[in-house]
């Protein structure tokens, strides 16, 4: 605290230096209970906001930049196949096309890579319109029961697929693995099969801890309506990747998830044919299916938003400090001017 | 009744309870008496009878001695206490939404979210009552287990205090505390005298007599011991001064008349006995029937203008929350119906059952619960509590003379002080010191004292003494004889008198100084020694001084030649109209004129010889008056009235009473501050004006005018007050301080046929005198002030003020001499006068400024966090899903956001020093500029903007691949954690290091407890934050929000504080800027110059005349940028302030 040579009012209590007589109930004095700890008090010094304004302009420029050559950096092919996929004939009625287990719903498609890709070339499959946030199906599923064996029979949350007609736990239950997605890709390039690697493709964690190695999918997919992809009854959960992926929800109605791996370079102008195997039901209600082949950097996948942010939100920084730089030497303003003090000022406000 | 009794039979128990019924009826008629005539309060009609050490069964009607203070039992607590809480609005709603979220179906947390948070908030207020609860029970079972000398079947024993029961006879000795209200009928002192002390009852440490009551005297221990008899008594009521009672004995104690009881013949519980060997008394009242148990009891609590606002704004924020609730239901089942049944995957079945329309709106009830901060009542509670500590530990506000502290009694106002428009003090004690000394005196007309200001001290006075003149010596006698001090002789020889009434004693020992003095007081004989001479009086009556008689006699026989001698001694107005015709008093008036024009307290003595006949007439009048049941005061007065008429003027004597430290500098201190001042006091007009002249309450001509309202009658009285009122008017314009004086008399009138014509003048006037007045009136002067909206603080420090003090929205009280009623009675006490500065101007504007800051900041973040899950629920079909997991959003309520925030109780924007210097700064706190719907407002749009900002960026950061609900909610919910911790900064005026330790300790500690959380493989966030923390996108991400958050918000906060900078962001600049040039001293002196204008512009009726709106100087938009808190002010600030001003203008009419 500062104070400079005021001179503090008369009757402001001055403390004697005598000791307190015994019996005193005089308050036993701390700095806190004085409410007098030192404190620093900053204020809003033009010099420090314009400062701070610069400054941020200042590195956010940088890291703007950066970010947005990272997401420049990153080469992605996207490919929507939902509508291509459906033979011509059919695109009238898409739902009975997807529903039938009569027709052939293989289906090719070549991509061409633009730029050089380094390996690991990721490929995702990315849904839209598809709410896995929805809160009845976000809520289906039961974690206890995808942990260990032992609580199999713990389908409480997983109405409406908790169990199958006969009474038995469906394992795993709940609606976000009855519908896990189960469209398939194969690459080729020059006839020559390129290698998807599908291992290692959920998080660590979630193999380790979430999904039990002694957990086995049982009266799966076994009622009356088949929702997504059938499990391998003999593989355990910690070892169904595709699975595991799947119930991690996404957030937002738009999202991707990851199938697997290309542990090869891809060239430019690489054509890659796809075989894609749309077993999905997206068509009821208008989503969209695309797959993603994504190299990766620092920030992820590609995405300009942060470097775009960065780069406005510096610009505009270092904008208000020229702002307020300006305002400060063309319209000065003395810290504490008394003039300005408000009854002051008002006063002369209501005199004329 | 039947008062004489000649042929009365005492009822037999049997007949009680028939008696009670038949009582009942007429206790309505007395009880509504009562309200039209509020000087008086009549005592209960329903009457006990006690029977002196009769067997048990007759006992049974009445309790035990069991004191207990205990609010709850063992088994009551939790069904009593449960259903006190559930009293409150707020936990009803929440016990609501936390039954609701029972049902899983529309849950959209864990339950524990609220369960948890809502059972910490009951138990930590249970286990605090129960504490409390528990501490009382500890000290009743101490009072209760006290051993206690009791007659049982004509035999002493030693019992237990509880175990006494009315009817007893109980036994003290010297020092003993008294166990319950007794009626004495033995001491050890042969004239049946004893001495008491009633600091615990009423805070008066000087000693009280005690008589026994007639008809016992002369009882030899061994017969008190088999005393019977009847005491007939009224219901337990707790009015301390007052106790109208009758004895009557039993054979062989016979005695026919039935004798009457006073206050004078008891010993009320809590009591402590003193100067006296032993006492024995009949209990009369116990357990928690005594006096002092019936005062207790829980006062009405206080609310605050800013906890009325806070529930104000909880209200709005409730309707908004429904509108919300509302539109998203519908919104959702309209989802639901077209989109989801599309969607296959969430398997929607065709036929819901019949409350399904209501479940998503149900959800969003919910989820839009945590938009009422659950919170905000515990942190409120806790920082109020350290309000009052504060005040408690306040060095500066002890007062080193009396060795008193100050104390907040009261820890929930706070926040009031700070908003106090007007204060209404007493003058006796409060403005003075209430240490009299006897200066001047004019006796038969010849003046004593004007020359040196000291009449001891004047020559022709002592020569007056020395050579006998009659008249000199009558006027000591009377100073000498006509009060109730109590002479009590130290061991050292010198006498030290204790007196009730400070005048008394500076009467009395003035007289001593003049060689008269008054040496004994044994039983009804005084003795005074003139010279070497001894004379002795013998009491007969004493004729009590009330506040409305305003004076007081006593009837004594000179024991020389047995000639009884009426001694009068009051205000001139109580005397002089009762002059003996013919008399010249012109002297006598114009002594009392000028003395009190010097500020000097003066009271007129006055005698009368009286027949012998004369007297016996009026003695048997009075001693029926004195044993009536129903109105004894009135009848009292009545009856004395007959006996004080032709008065022998014997001069008039004037007492001064000192200004106390500091008091003018105070008052000119709060008026600046915008306080208007009232002074209320029972002092004649003159001494009043004087002594509001002495502390810069008025000014002189010609900066200030007084106006007079007068007159007896109410034509009169009306013209006056019109006449005022249209003086008022005109001269609001003229920068002068005008004031106006009022009378008890007028006041009376005034305030029953013209309550609206003196309601509009009270509003226009800054100042009032109000001389003459009772305690009923005080209250209901502050009851009127408070009837047009304003924060009244009653300050005063005798039993007078007390209801004064009680009716008003900050009572405070001054522990002086007068004893600790008024300081019991209060919020807070303190010492001196002069402490009421730091209290308003301190303690009073920071707790307003920190509460408003806190209770807004509980608003913003909760509703953050809840404009974020609506943001998100957009995004998932509007089914009510919720974004965070039951732990995060439970931790964020009540711990991640509520710990920093309560640094703010060191918060301090401008330092102690700089408030003093420029009062006026506390116009913010009254106007209530920083927490009111605009700031609101402000804080709202804040929150919105903070939750859109949150929200979009995670979103898009975390959009695609990284779309994974998990790490998004903690991205969002780390978001909404570097923000408040920002926010908190940045509202922070001053860091100590207390407080830098809660907000980056806490912000630490977010991170440290989530990463122990995800460490765990069962919880659901496992490794979300380990991977969160490895990525750079997420501090990359992290710092974006921060700075496009606060961004705006630095850049708004400066704008306004350099370029449209309030009155604090100017003082802040000053008191901080290290800058020679504009130092304090300098401003100072430029503020001086203009101060004129401030002083006499700002706080001045003109700008509140109008609408009645107190104390705004800036202009309606000064309010938007009154603080850099509001970021977006939707509300026309001077449209609600025009709509609160029409409601004020409604309430007053």
């Amino acid at each position: 605290m500062n104070s400079n040579g005021a001179s503090s009012s008369a009757t402001d209590g001055v403390r004697d230096s005598n000791p307190p007589k015994r019996n005193s109930k005089r308050p036993k004095y701390s700095k806190f209970t004085q409410q007098e700890l030192p404190a620093c008090k900053p204020i809003l010094t033009p010099a420090i906001v314009i400062t701070t304004f610069a400054l941020i302009g200042i590195i956010f420029i940088p890291i703007g930049l950066a970010s947005l050559s990272a997401s420049e950096r990153v080469v992605e092919i996207v490919d929507r196949y939902d509508l291509d996929c459906i033979p011509e004939q059919l695109r009238n009625d898409q739902l009975a096309f997807i529903q039938s287990s009569q027709t052939n719903k293989t289906c090719t498609r070549s991509v061409i890579v633009p730029r050089y890709m380094k390996s690991p070339v990721f490929i995702y499959y990315e849904l839209d319109n598809f709410y896995q946030n929805h809160r009845r199906y976000v809520k289906s599923r039961s974690d206890k029961q995808l942990r260990s064996k032992a609580s199999e029979q713990d389908t409480s949350t997983c109405a409406p697929e908790s169990i199958s007609s006969d009474g038995s736990p469906i394992v795993p239950c709940g609606l976000i693995a009855w519908s896990l997605f189960n469209d398939t890709y194969s690459f080729s390039f020059n006839n020559e099969v390129l290698m998807v690697n599908k291992k290692n493709i959920a998080w660590g964690s979630d193999k380790s801890h979430k999904f039990g190695r002694d957990v086995y999918p049982k009266n799966f997919q076994s009622g009356q309506l088949i929702g997504g992809a059938t499990l391998n009854a003999s593989i355990p959960l910690s070892e169904q990747e595709d699975l595991i992926v799947w119930m991690r929800t996404a957030a937002l109605p738009t999202f991707r998830k990851l199938y697997g791996r290309i542990e090869e370079d891809l060239q430019p102008n690489q054509k890659i044919t796809v075989v894609i195997e749309n077993n999905y039901n997206t068509y009821s209600f208008g989503g969209k299916k695309k797959l993603v082949l994504s190299t990766t950097s620092w920030i992820g996948g590609k995405n300009d938003f942060l470097g775009v942010a960065y780069l406005t939100v510096g610009g505009l920084c270092l904008f208000l400090a020229l702002v307020f730089i300006l305002l400060y030497l063309f319209k000065p303003r003395t810290m504490g001017d008394p003039s300005y003090l408000s009854w002051n000022r008002n006063a002369a406000g209501y005199a004329d | 009744m039947d008062i004489n009794g000649e042929a009365r039979v005492p009822p037999s128990p049997s007949s009680l309870r028939q008696k009670f019924i038949l009582c009942l009826p007429f206790y309505y008629v007395i009880i509504q008496r009562d309200e039209d005539h509020k000087l008086y309060v009549s005592p209960p009609i329903m009457k006990r009878f006690v029977y002196i050490n009769e067997n048990e069964a007759i006992k049974d009607p009445y309790c035990d001695n069991r004191i207990s203070n205990r609010k709850y039992t063992l088994l009551n607590f939790l069904p009593k206490n449960l259903w006190e809480q559930f009293r409150r609005f707020m936990n009803q709603y929440f016990l609501l939404i936390a039954c609701l979220q029972l049902w899983p179906l529309i849950t959209p947390v864990n339950p524990a979210s609220t369960w948890g948070p809502l059972i910490f908030i009951f138990a930590v207020s249970a286990t605090k009552e129960a504490w409390d609860d528990y501490n009382r029970y500890l000290s009743d079972k101490q009072a209760n287990e006290k051993e206690i000398w009791v007659v049982k079947d004509g035999v002493r024993k030693h019992i237990q205090a509880q175990d006494i029961h009315v009817g007893d006879v109980v036994w003290l000795r010297e020092n003993d505390e008294v166990p319950c209200d007794l009626i004495l009928i033995g001491t050890s002192d042969p004239q049946g005298i004893c001495y008491i002390e009633t600091s615990a009852l009423d805070g008066e440490t000087d000693l009280k007599t005690r008589v026994i009551p007639s008809a016992c005297v002369g009882l030899a221990s061994e017969q008190l011991q088999r005393i019977k008899g009847v005491i007939e008594c009224p219901k337990p009521d707790k009015d301390i001064r007052r106790f109208d009672g009758n004895l009557r004995l039993f054979p062989p104690f016979i005695d026919n008349d039935l004798c009457p009881l006073t206050i004078n013949n008891t010993l009320l519980q809590s009591c402590y006995l003193r100067n006296t060997e032993w006492a024995c008394g009949v209990s009369v009242y116990t357990g928690n029937e005594t006096k002092l148990g019936m005062s207790r009891g829980i006062p009405e609590p206080k609310l605050t203008a800013v906890d009325a606002m806070i529930d104000k704004l909880t209200g709005a924020i409730f309707l908004f929350q429904i509108v919300v609730v509302i539109v998203l239901g519908f919104a959702g089942n309209i989802w639901k119906d077209t989109e989801a049944r599309q969607q296959w995957y969430v398997m929607y079945p065709e036929e819901g059952p019949w409350y399904e329309l209501l479940i998503i709106p149900l959800r969003f009830e919910l989820l839009c619960s945590i938009m009422i901060p659950i919170s905000i009542k515990v942190s409120l509670d806790l920082v109020k509590s350290l309000y009052a500590k504060f005040i408690d530990w306040d060095e500066e506000m002890y007062d080193r003379d009396t060795n008193t502290p100050s104390h907040a009694a009261n820890t929930a106002i706070s926040e009031d002080l700070g908003q106090v428009e007007y204060i209404l003090t007493d003058k006796t004690g409060t403005l003075t010191e209430n240490k009299m000394l006897f200066r001047r005196c004019c006796i038969n007309g010849i003046f004593y004292g004007n020359e040196s200001g000291d009449a001891l001290k004047d020559v022709e006075l002592l020569n007056a003494v020395s050579n006998n003149v009659p008249d000199v010596i009558r006027f000591l006698t009377v100073m000498a004889l006509c009060n109730t001090v109590i002479p009590i002789r130290s061991d050292n020889g010198t006498i030290l008198y204790k007196a009730q009434s400070q005048d008394e004693e500076a009467l009395v020992n003035a007289a001593a100084c003049l060689h008269l003095v008054l040496i004994g007081r044994n039983g009804n004989t005084l003795d005074i020694k003139f010279n070497t001479s001894i004379i002795q009086y013998e009491i007969l009556d004493i004729l009590e001084f009330t506040f409305d008689r305003k004076r007081m006699s006593v009837v004594v026989k000179d024991c020389q030649n047995d000639k009884i001698l009426l001694f009068s001694k009051g205000a001139d107005e109580a005397i002089f109209p009762h002059a003996r015709s013919g008399q010249q008093i012109r002297t006598s008036v114009e002594a009392v004129e000028q003395y009190s024009q010097l500020g000097l307290r003066t009271l007129c003595l006055g005698w009368r010889e009286l027949e012998e006949d004369e007297y016996r007439e009026w003695s048997r009048m009075f001693k029926e008056a004195s044993s009536t049941l129903v109105d004894r005061e009135w009848k009292l007065a009545e009856v004395c009235q007959r006996l004080e008429h032709d008065f022998e003027i014997l001069g008039v004597t004037a007492i001064e009473d000192r200004l106390q430290d500091g008091v003018p500098e105070t008052i000119e201190t709060l008026r600046q501050a915008g306080i208007n001042f009232w002074m209320l006091t029972g002092d004649k007009q003159n001494t009043a004006i004087q002594i509001a002249l002495l502390c810069n309450f008025i000014s002189s001509e010609p900066k200030g005018q007084l106006l007079f309202i007068n007159g007896k009658t109410e034509d009169e009285v009306l013209r006056s007050l019109e006449r005022v009122l249209l003086t008022m008017r005109i001269t609001t314009t003229e920068p002068k301080d005008m004031a106006f004086v009022v009378d008890g008399w007028a006041l009376e009138i005034v305030l029953k046929h013209y309550r609206e014509v003196f309601t509009e003048l009270a509003i226009l006037s800054r100042t009032a005198i109000c001389c003459r007045v009772t305690p009923s009136q005080k209250a209901q002067l502050v009851e009127l002030l408070k009837s047009c909206d304003y924060r009244t603080l009653a300050i005063g420090d005798g039993g007078n003020d007390v209801r004064m003090i009680q009716q008003a929205d900050i009572g405070v009280g001054i522990s002086g001499r007068e004893g600790l009623q008024a300081a019991r009675a209060a919020d807070y006490s303190i010492g001196k006068f002069r402490f009421l500065k730091r209290l308003i101007l301190v303690h009073g504007r920071y707790s307003y400024n920190r509460t408003a800051f806190l209770s807004q900041y509980s608003f913003y973040k909760s509703l953050l966090i809840c404009f974020i899950q609506i943001l998100f629920s957009l995004f998932s079909g509007v089914s009510g899903t919720s974004l965070f997991n039951s732990v995060s959003l439970m931790a964020y309520n009540v711990f991640y956001t509520s710990v920093p925030v309560l640094t703010s109780v060191l918060d301090k924007d401008l330092s102690e020093k700089t408030v003093m210097q420029h009062p006026q700064i506390l116009f913010y706190c009254q106007a209530g500029r920083l927490l009111n719907p605009s700031t609101f407002a402000g804080w709202f749009g804040r929150s919105l903007y903070h939750a859109l900002v949150v929200f979009l960026v995670s979103v898009h950061v975390y959009a695609n691949e990284k779309c994974e609900m998990e790490e998004m909610s903690m991205v969002a919910l780390s978001g909404c954690i570097w923000l408040q911790a920002f926010v908190v900064a940045l509202e922070m005026n001053s860091f100590t290091i207390l407080q830098h330790l809660a907000i980056w300790g806490n912000f630490t500690a977010f991170y440290a407890i989530n990463c122990i959380v995800s460490a765990l493989p069962s919880a659901g966030m496992y490794t979300i934050m380990f991977r969160l923390a490895r990525q750079p996108s997420y501090w990359i991400t992290m710092t974006l929000i921060v700075v496009i958050g606060m961004g705006p918000v630095l850049a708004l906060k400066y704008f306004r504080y350099t370029y449209r900078s309030s009155a604090i962001n100017l003082l802040q600049q000053a008191e901080r800027s290290r800058s020679p040039f504009f130092s304090i001293g300098n401003l100072e002196s430029q503020l001086k110059s203009t101060e004129k204008d401030a002083a006499s512009l700002s706080p001045q009726p003109k700008s509140r005349s109008p609408v009645c709106e107190p104390l705004l100087a800036d202009s309606p938009t000064a309010i938007r940028r009154s603080i850099g808190s509001s970021t977006y002010d939707f509300f026309q600030p001077s449209q609600s302030r025009l709509s609160s001003s029409y409601s004020r203008n409604y309430k007053s009419k």
